[in-house]
């Protein structure tokens, strides 16, 4: 075999060999790392706009955060997020959240229907995961 | 004469008000679908729930003398009425799994906020008083039996 070929053999076995190797790593960081419980964007967007302002570290409302914090929610164990999740998509349903008092004064805070579908059935979805 | 006639009108109004009925739950001693007849449940946790919660939160209450007398049976029937809304560990096994790692996260919270057992029941009830060891141990346990329902 000629020398001048070793090079972009190389590089040929080199690149076959990420491509096999790169995607498999990306499965097991994911296997091994996962929180289990993710939060997607737009209803993340939610949260920070409708829910943060007391349920979260820096709120002043004690009561609120003492129920529940989102920047903490994914840092819970199993069976605390599940009893969260299940709370939040109740709460919602029954429209005890955002409260009604707080909604008097803060009328913006109301969440449209679509927001709420989209926060329970991801709260139902997310604990289905968790808990299968 | 005036005293002698308000005193009167007093009694019969307190003899009037036995007659009102006070909505009192029911005792049963029956109850296959009870959290600690059907999990295992180390004593020290067993005889904090039955000796701070039971009675509200469950279809054994123990009832007092008082109980049976207006106007306080109102007020005792309505907060038992409203503990058995709430959580009724005599029906335990009829909630989900989902539904049981709720009301443990609630108990934890009620516990640490030190909300439970409510106060008008431990003027009544001082053996009821959890310590600050026992609240912990308590809390504790909510975490950890509801961690063994998910494995």
């Amino acid at each position: 075999m000629k020398k001048y070929l070793i090079i972009p053999l190389a590089a040929f076995v080199a690149v076959l060999f990420l491509n096999f190797a790169a995607p498999e790593k990306v499965q097991n960081t994911n296997a091994t790392f996962s929180p289990g419980l993710a939060i997607p964007d737009d209803v993340q967007q939610i949260i920070d706009n409708h829910c943060s302002g007391c349920h979260s570290s820096d709120s002043k409302n004690e009561k609120a955060k003492k129920k529940l914090k989102f920047d903490k929610l994914t840092q819970l164990r199993k069976s605390k997020q599940v009893a969260k999740l299940g709370k939040i998509a109740d709460v919602i349903k029954e429209d005890e959240m955002p409260p009604a008092k707080f909604l008097e004064h803060k009328p913006q805070a109301a969440l449209s229907a679509d927001q709420k579908t989209t926060l329970i059935s991801w709260a139902e979805s997310a604990s289905g995961s968790l808990v299968k | 004469m005036k005293i002698k006639i308000i005193f009167w009108i007093l009694i019969a109004i307190f003899l009037i008000i036995q007659f009102i009925p006070s909505g009192r739950p029911e005792v049963k001693k029956d109850n296959p679908k009870d959290l600690l007849a059907n999990n295992i449940v180390p004593d020290e946790i067993a005889n904090m729930l039955k000796t701070s919660c039971y009675d509200c939160h469950s279809n054994e209450t123990v009832y007092p003398w008082y109980a049976y007398v207006a106007p306080v049976s109102w007020l005792v029937s309505r907060d038992i009425r409203k503990g058995h809304e709430k959580l009724n560990f005599s029906e335990w096994e009829n909630l989900n799994k989902i539904k049981k790692a709720e009301h443990l996260d609630s108990m934890s919270d009620e516990l640490e906020s030190e909300e439970m057992p409510l106060p008008i029941y431990l003027l009544m009830h001082s053996n009821a008083k959890l310590t600050p060891e026992q609240r912990q141990t308590l809390i504790d346990w909510t975490g950890d039996f509801a961690d063994s329902l998910f494995e």
